[in-house]
C-alpha cells in the first residue's frame, strides 16, 4: 500500500519496518525522504542546507516510533525539516534582517538566477514562510502551525518577504 | 519560480552519520584517507576480499546472490560462527545487516582525498538503553577498520 501526500510516494510497509528498527529499512526510508528534506531545508538554511538536512533526518529517524499516522509522514517530516532548518540557520548566525533586503519579485524570469541572493537577504523565519507558502502551498494557518506562530504573523512575514523581493527588483 | 530554489544535498557520509545517530548501540567513526575516491571505493566495495581484512574477527564474507544493488552474503567468524547478511551496495554506500549485527561504510570525495565512514554494532533487545554508555566507548573500535583499509591502500 502506498500513499501520495507529497512527492514521491512512500511505501507504508517501509515506514512500518523502519519504525520496528530494521536498519536497512531505516536507510531506505532515509533515501526516500532525503530529496524532500533537501528541498525544504535548502532555501531556508542556504549554505548550511546540508547540515540542516542532516540534522532534520536525524530528528526524523530518531523519533520515527512517535509517528502515529504513517500515511501523514510528509506533513510530519515537513514540520521537523522546517524547524531544524530555521534552528540551524539561526545558529549559524548568518541571517540579515528582512528590512535590509533588496531584490526581485515572483514570476520574473530574471528571478531564477537571483533566488539564492534574494533568499540570503531574508531571515530564516521569513525564508521558512516563503517555503511553506510558495513551495509547499500551505495556507497561512497551516504554515503558522508548522512554525508555532499565529496566522497573522505568517501574513506579516510573507508581506515583508515579498516586499523585499519587489523592492530590490525595482531598483 | 520555486524550481530554481536551492536544494540541500546529502552525500553518502552525511547519510551514514544520520544512520549512525538514529541507530542505537553502534560504533561510528570517520577519517580522511589520502587517496582518491575511486581507489578507496574500489577496494572497500570488494566485500569478499576487503571486509575480512578490515574486520579481523571475520574469516570470510561470501556473496551468495546479487540483484542490482541488493546482495545477500554468508559471513563466517574466526570462532566458526556464521550469519546471513542482507547488503545494499552502491558507489560510496554500503549497509549490511544480519539478525544480530549491523554494518556500514560510506565514502565521499574531499578534494584529492576521501572522507570514509565506518559503522558497526549489535542489534540486541534493550540496546537503546545502553546506547549512551556504549557509543563513546565504541568509537575507537570503528576507527580500526578504516585504519586497516588506509594502511593497505598505502602499501600498494
Amino acid at each position: 500500500m502506498t500513499v501520495m501526500t507529497g512527492p514521491p510516494a512512500i511505501d507504508l510497509a517501509l515506514v512500518h519496518a523502519a519504525q520496528r528498527g530494521d536498519p536497512i529499512a531505516v536507510a531506505d526510508l532515509m533515501d526516500a525522504l532525503a530529496p524532500y528534506v533537501g528541498r525544504v531545508c535548502g532555501p531556508i538554511a542556504l549554505q548550511d542546507g546540508p547540515d540542516a538536512a542532516q540534522e532534520a533526518l536525524i530528528a526524523i529517524l530518531k523519533n520515527l516510533r512517535g509517528l502515529r499516522e504513517p500515511a501523514a509522514i510528509y506533513g510530519w517530516v515537513r514540520t521537523i525539516a522546517v524547524r531544524e532548518a530555521v534552528r540551524v540557520a539561526r545558529t549559524a548566525a548568518r541571517a540579515i534582517p528582512a528590512e535590509l533586503a533588496d531584490v526581485p519579485a515572483p514570476g520574473d524570469p530574471q528571478l531564477a538566477a537571483d533566488v539564492r541572493d534574494v533568499l540570503a537577504r531574508l531571515t530564516p523565519e521569513h525564508r521558512a514562510v516563503l517555503v511553506l507558502r510558495d513551495l509547499e502551498g500551505l495556507d497561512e494557518r497551516a504554515a503558522g502551525a508548522v512554525l508555532n506562530v499565529p496566522a497573522a504573523t505568517v501574513r506579516s512575514r510573507l508581506f515583508r518577504a515579498r516586499r523585499s523581493f519587489r523592492k530590490a527588483w525595482l531598483r | 519560480m520555486t524550481q530554481n530554489w536551492p536544494v540541500a544535498d546529502l552525500d553518502p557520509v552525511r547519510r551514514m552519520r544520520v544512520l549512525a545517530a538514529a541507530t542505537p548501540g553502534v560504533a561510528y567513526a570517520e577519517k580522511i584517507i589520502p587517496a582518491q575516491f575511486q581507489t578507496v571505493w574500489e577496494a572497500a566495495s570488494d566485500l569478499e576480499h576487503e571486509l575480512p581484512r578490515m574486520i579481523t574477527d571475520l574469516r570470510s564474507f561470501e556473496i551468495t546472490s546479487t540483484r542490482g544493488e541488493r546482495l545477500t552474503a554468508r559471513a563466517r567468524g574466526r570462532l566458526g560462527q556464521h550469519a546471513r547478511f542482507d547488503v545494499v551496495l552502491r558507489p560510496g554506500w554500503c549497509v549490511m545487516q544480519s539478525r544480530f549485527i549491523i554494518g556500514g561504510m560510506a565514502a565521499t570525495p574531499e578534494g584529492q582525498a576521501t572522507r570514509f565512514a565506518f559503522l558497526g554494532g549489535l542489534r540486541l533487545p534493550g540496546i537503546r538503553l545502553l546506547d549512551p554508555l556504549l557509543r563513546p566507548a565504541a568509537q575507537p573500535l570503528a576507527l580500526r577498520p578504516i585504519s586497516r583499509l588506509e594502511h593497505r591502500l598505502q602499501a600498494r
